[in-house]
């Protein structure tokens, strides 16, 4: 890893004052600019523009499966792309792979250590990547033989300097995309072990991560303890956009399917939309009587409802359009950590320091 | 000793919120870097909001019918809403 630019040494004092000086008031000029254009084209707002738009029915999801094996907090979860196999993770450093239909166990693996931050499932569905507090991503293929060490055939691919907080396989098997507490993203080859590419500008810690869909094209955005969220060119490493309207930890993002937006979910206890073309966020999905930090949200496969998990143990639904709260859901008995929504869009999982994850339906 | 523990503390926040010093000890490098990377973002082309509105729109109704939580499918259609029960036969 990289590590961040040393500061460059002053050889005059003066000079090096002015320099900085005139950087700062530059950066503040621009800074007025963005404002000042974003703003130019803030005509309406969203829920205006959607009043037109029919009214969603009455909105009925229960837990259809609960998945229990885990001893302790659940922390991350991913669906396989067959929409029936899910893998998880958890505080107490397993990684299981389960059948969502039957919540039968098809593989576990413990990982040498605790606090498995991260987890996800390969694109071809052989493999399962994870990793936490030992700063690394590891993939895991699955293998068929039930009987076989998993551990055994690990493969270590990333090392942050941080612990691990998110990771995604991109298109292919091929390679992967992290992000860590060490405030860097980073992008892998998955055979090698090789850094790609590395994206450097959060502030502190980043905590999540989501690829944007692949008709869309080479991005990523990431959120971080620094309140912000980052849109990046995955072949430049550059950060294209970024957006800092969230008054507290950015726990999760994810795309809109059609990737012209995204939604995030943070510590201030409050979902956005930010919209990549408007250049701007464009709703805020809250209620006065929500006071608890949203640790995960997804979309449905039209976008029209976003799920948000929250730290008061309960999933709110909102309308992504109206940007009014459909319903509410309980059943977790402490906070709900992960939350995805299946491939097919027939159901979403959810996971919690319950010690057990649930499939809504 | 206690003047000791507050300054641990302190340390200790610092550390956590990460390593880019705050705005009053950022180097030249650290500024210049934001300036261009302020312009970068200053250059971008965007469009009007009731634009974005109306395609995030037109997305959901073109894709409501494809979405099962929208346009409810048969029950025996979601594998996790029917009532069956799998049996593994030996």
């Amino acid at each position: 890893m990289r590590s961040p630019p040393t500061p460059e040494m002053a050889t005059q004092e003066v000079p090096l004052n002015e320099t900085l000086a005139h950087l700062k008031t530059e950066s503040e000029t621009l800074k007025s600019k963005l404002e000042e254009e974003r703003a130019k084209l803030h005509d309406v707002e969203l829920h205006q523009v959607a009043e037109k738009v029919e009214g969603l029915g009455q909105f009925v999801m229960k837990t259809r499966r609960t998945l229990k094996g885990h001893g302790n907090k659940v922390l991350c979860m991913d669906w396989c792309k067959d929409k029936r196999r899910i893998v998880s993770s958890s505080q107490d450093g397993k990684v299981i792979v389960w059948d969502a239909f039957t919540t039968n166990k098809e593989h576990a693996v413990t990982m040498p250590c605790t606090w498995v931050m991260a987890c996800a499932y390969a694109p071809s569905g052989c493999a399962v990547a994870c990793g936490g507090l030992d700063n690394k991503c590891s993939v895991y293929p699955l293998s068929l033989d039930k009987n076989e060490n998993l551990a055994a055939k690990k493969k270590s691919v990333a090392m942050h300097t941080n612990y691990l907080s998110a990771c995604s396989f991109t298109n292919s098997d091929m390679q992967i995309l992290t992000s860590s507490g060490d405030g860097t993203c980073a992008l892998w080859d998955v055979e090698s072990g090789q850094l790609l590419q590395s994206f450097h500008g959060h502030a502190a810690d980043v905590l999540c991560l989501d690829l944007a869909p692949s008709e869309t094209g080479n991005t990523f955005v990431s959120g971080g303890c620094d309140k912000k969220a980052n849109v990046w060119d995955m072949r430049s490493g550059q950060c294209i956009q970024s957006f800092e309207t969230h008054e507290s930890d950015i726990n999760s993002v994810r795309y809109y399917p059609s990737g012209d937006a995204f939604a995030s979910g943070s510590d201030d206890a409050t979902c956005r939309l930010y919209d990549l073309r408007a250049d701007r966020e464009v709703a805020i999905y809250s209620k006065d009587s929500i006071i608890f930090g949203v640790s995960s949200v997804d979309f449905s496969l039209s976008g029209r409802l976003l799920f948000g998990g929250y730290n008061d143990y309960t999933i709110n639904v909102w309308d992504v359009l109206k940007g009014t709260r459909v319903s509410i859901l309980f059943g977790h008995e402490n906070r709900v950590s992960t939350l995805r929504v299946s491939p097919d869009g027939t159901a979403f999982c959810t996971g919690s320091w319950d010690h057990t994850l649930r499939i809504w339906a | 000793m206690l003047f000791l523990s507050l300054l641990y503390v302190a340390v200790f926040v610092a550390r956590m919120k990460g390593d880019t010093p705050v705005n009053s000890t950022m180097s030249v490098g650290q500024a210049r870097k934001l300036v261009e990377q302020l312009k970068i973002e200053a250059s971008f082309c965007r469009i009007k909001v009731s634009k974005a509105a109306a395609d995030l729109m037109a997305y959901c109704d073109a894709h409501a019918c494809d979405d099962p939580l929208i346009t409810p499918v048969p029950t025996s259609e979601n594998p996790f809403r029917e009532k069956k029960f799998f049996c593994a036969l030996l």
